[in-house]
């Protein structure tokens, strides 16, 4: 599951990320791996639990989920872009 | 027996295999990491390596001349390796070049060597029919040439593979089919799509002979293969071999196994012929100085390959409208190219 | 999208999509089950039945043996008897194998039988090249079989339509073709181009079939195309709006039934038609498209051009098959042709 790092930032509702994490780490070597889609564009809403973007590690996808609803506040690592295990991929901010 | 002389050949092709497939996954992977995308990197298309699978491809080809044919599935680099096929225009074929056996029109699983009788089908068993085919012609001209068609466990199953077995039979034809059994179709184990666990049994209803090799064992191999195309050899009909050997890498190039318990992968990295092999060398007096030999020219050969096949020239796109026909009618696509397509004989 | 709703947020790739509508319609009817080559645990070669086997179980997504003549013969069998199966050819390539049971069987059973036997199976296929995997992998094959009656022929060029679509598949009581095409789906290793992704409603909804979609509108020429071709055609488009050429693009989404009216009311308005096909170019979609507007209303049509492959095989190398398979600068160039009346 994603984990709930929430921070404040003075807007409406709390910023919680989204992050490249899950119980799949323990499966791969890699520390790399991209963002295959999002499913919803910036703005839009989303469902707790919902797949909110498909990543790909070691040629494994993996499905990450919204940790709260809420709206997609910011894309950080865009489709088709690198990072790191761990990094914040984008933010929710929760309703 | 096997004399040491040919254990020696036998090794030499299985450790050329080993490291062929190993660098071409290497070349394969290039600029497709971290995102694995199939149309990156210098080797075009999917890509389906043999290693683990040595074992089958030597020990039959060996016995094999080259005006005997061999057919080959997706999978075919150790077979073609095996069989004499020109390793440079193969490679050329397999990184889409001009020069290489298909003129870059093929690709890695349909590579074509006249000069030694090798062909390929990316569609599964479809090379049985083809082999029976070759087989029949030289029953026909009463030639002693042989055929043999390489399929999968998984191809046993397709029609194209048991009406070949029938029709061999029937016709008494020289042709030997040889099983690859590496366990797994692409995610599908055999248990699962398979009635038989012995795919040689099969034969049995085509009154043929069926022998399974259980393990994997190039010498084993070498010795029921011998039997196989001896009797096709000897105009005594047609024999269904399988043999056991192990994939060590996925299907393609790009499966991320999931499917595939940890110590299914474990156990056939473990059964490995060319270690096999290597230490039955040892028992006949090889040293590590004779090995590494061996071996260093086997990757030597291998890197030549690939560095000849890289620096060859691509194909230009407008060589895309030759050879759909070998005499090609006048008229056909008329509008479509900038470029001459006078009817009659192009070469 | 003209369908798509813009009030839905979640946006899904044409394999979730897919995906979505057939996990719908199995919960909904117990006679629905899906047969291929590595649809269970991989979840489709092609991630056509990705998730399935969690929820549905080996008995209704099943893994068969490579016989496609034995399973694509039994998913008839069993249509016939009343259910509802979805039987999925890993490549439409390897249509041959099994050309019998699709060609005198599923396609024909209904007729000769004088519509006393109906045969409700979906046949699965991905299609489709861009990939340098050759010419036994990489065929779309849409005229083969929109040639033969019988077959109601789905090409699919969104998420949006690829679960409407599927729908109407399942609960259509004739055989349909349902040809995905391989770079529309959204795979990771084999990346969309921008445009197939779109918003897709969580509830089920059917797109009916023989409506083809106006994916653009435009008033100097008509563009006429399907799957992954539309995207390409839309990209066209927006070149040639740049040089003041405005392109009317229509999907098709159906081969059959085919949507004549659509295509010919557009016709009527642009004069000029291109019609744009990843499919061989002889004795296919893109003649019986021309041929059909002909029929229709011969005096509207001005200029025709089509775009398609050459005749031969899809080969290998990369430069080799970006030559034969159409793109949108092949498509402008042809646009340019029919408006500047050359």
């Amino acid at each position: 599951m994603t984990d709930r790092r929430r921070v404040t930032d003075g807007g409406s509702g709390m910023r919680v990320a989204v992050r490249a994490a899950g119980d799949w780490e323990e499966d791969v070597d890699e520390t790399e791996g991209i963002v295959v889609d999002w499913f919803a564009r910036e703005g839009r809403s989303v469902q707790a639990g919902d797949t909110v973007c498909e990543i790909q590690v070691e040629k494994v996808s993996v499905d990450i989920h919204a940790p709260v609803a809420g709206t997609l506040d910011e894309i950080v690592v865009d489709e088709d872009d690198a990072f790191e295990i761990g990094d914040t991929l984008g933010w929710l901010r929760s309703e | 027996m096997v004399s040491l002389g040919r254990m020696r050949e036998l090794y030499a092709d299985m450790v050329t295999a080993r490291h062929y497939e190993e660098r071409l996954q290497e070349e394969y992977l290039e600029g497709k990491q971290p995102a694995f995308d199939i149309s990156a990197g210098p080797i075009p298309g999917e890509l389906h390596l043999a290693a683990g699978q040595e074992a089958a491809a030597v020990g039959v080809c060996h016995h094999l001349r080259a005006d005997d044919t061999v057919t080959a599935p997706h999978r075919p680099h150790h077979v073609a390796i095996a069989k004499g096929v020109d390793l440079k225009r193969m490679t050329a074929e397999i990184f889409g070049r001009k020069t290489g056996l298909g003129k870059g029109k093929g690709g890695h699983m349909h590579l074509f060597d006249p000069d030694v009788n090798f062909a390929c089908s990316g569609i599964i068993a479809e090379g049985c029919p083809p082999a029976a085919g070759a087989a029949l012609a030289a029953k026909k001209r009463n030639e002693d040439s042989v055929a043999v068609a390489f399929l999968g466990e998984g191809a046993i199953d397709q029609g194209a593979f048991l009406e070949s077995l029938n029709f061999a039979s029937v016709h008494d034809l020289p042709v030997v089919f040889v099983v690859e059994d590496n366990d797994w179709a692409i995610s599908m184990p055999k248990e699962r799509v398979t009635d038989v666990e012995n795919g040689s049994d099969r034969a049995a209803g085509f009154d043929m002979p069926g022998f399974r090799v259980d393990r994997d064992d190039a010498l084993a191999v070498y010795e029921a293969a011998g039997e196989a195309i001896g009797r096709a050899r000897d105009q005594n009909g047609p024999t269904l071999l399988e043999v056991q050997v192990h994939r060590r890498m996925g299907h393609f190039m790009g499966d991320p196994q999931t499917y595939r318990p940890d110590d299914d992968e474990e156990a056939a990295l473990a059964r490995d012929s060319i270690d096999r092999l290597e230490s039955t060398l040892r028992d006949h007096g090889l040293g590590d100085d004779d090995l590494s030999a061996i071996r260093g020219d086997a990757e030597e050969r291998v890197e030549e390959a690939i560095a000849w096949a890289k620096e060859q020239p691509q194909p230009a796109p407008e060589d895309a409208y030759d050879d759909v026909f070998v005499n090609p009618p006048s008229g056909v696509t008329t509008e479509e190219p900038d470029f001459d397509l006078a009817g009659g004989d192009d070469r | 999208m003209s369908d798509a709703d813009d009030a839905v947020d979640r946006e899904l790739t044409m394999s979730r999509a897919m995906v979505e509508s057939i996990a719908h319609e199995m919960r909904a009817n117990e006679e629905v089950f899906y047969m291929g080559e590595d649809v269970a645990d991989y979840g489709g070669i092609f991630d056509s039945t990705q998730g399935l086997l969690d929820e549905f179980g080996r008995d209704r997504i099943m893994d068969v043996p490579i016989s496609e003549t034995a399973y694509l013969g039994a998913a008839v069998g069993a249509a016939q008897e009343g259910m509802r199966p979805i039987a999925e050819l890993m490549f439409v390539d390897f249509f041959g194998v099994a050309m019998d049971q699709i060609y005198n069987q599923l396609a024909k059973n209904t007729y000769m039988s004088g519509g006393n036997v109906n045969v409700p199976l979906v046949l699965t296929a991905a299609v489709g090249g861009t990939y340098n995997d050759a010419a036994q992998h990489s065929q779309t094959l849409y005229g083969t079989f929109a040639h033969v009656p019988g077959l109601k022929v789905v090409v699919p060029s969104t998420a949006y339509d690829a679960k409407g679509l599927m729908h109407n598949a399942i609960r259509d009581d004739d055989p349909v073709m349902y040809l995905f095409h391989k770079r529309l789906m959204g795979i990771g290793w084999m990346p969309a181009p921008d445009g197939p992704k779109t918003p897709v409603p969580e509830t089920d909804y059917t797109i009916p079939f023989g409506s083809a979609d106006v994916k653009r509108e435009g008033a100097d020429v008509t563009v006429v195309t399907l799957g992954l071709h539309v995207h390409r055609a839309l990209d066209a488009a927006e070149s040639l709006a740049a040089g003041g050429i405005d392109a009317e693009v229509i999907d098709l989404r159906t081969l059959v039934p085919l949507d004549t009216e659509t295509i010919l009311e557009s016709v009527r308005k642009t004069g000029r038609l291109v019609v744009v096909d990843e499919d061989y170019r002889s004795f296919g979609v893109t003649g019986e498209i021309i041929a059909s507007v002909a029929d229709g209303d011969l005096d509207a049509l001005d200029a025709v051009e089509r775009v398609a492959v050459p005749d031969v095989p899809i080969p290998y190398a990369r430069p080799m098959e970006n030559e034969v398979i159409p793109d949108a600068t092949d498509i402008e160039a042809s646009v340019r042709e029919v408006v500047s009346g050359e």
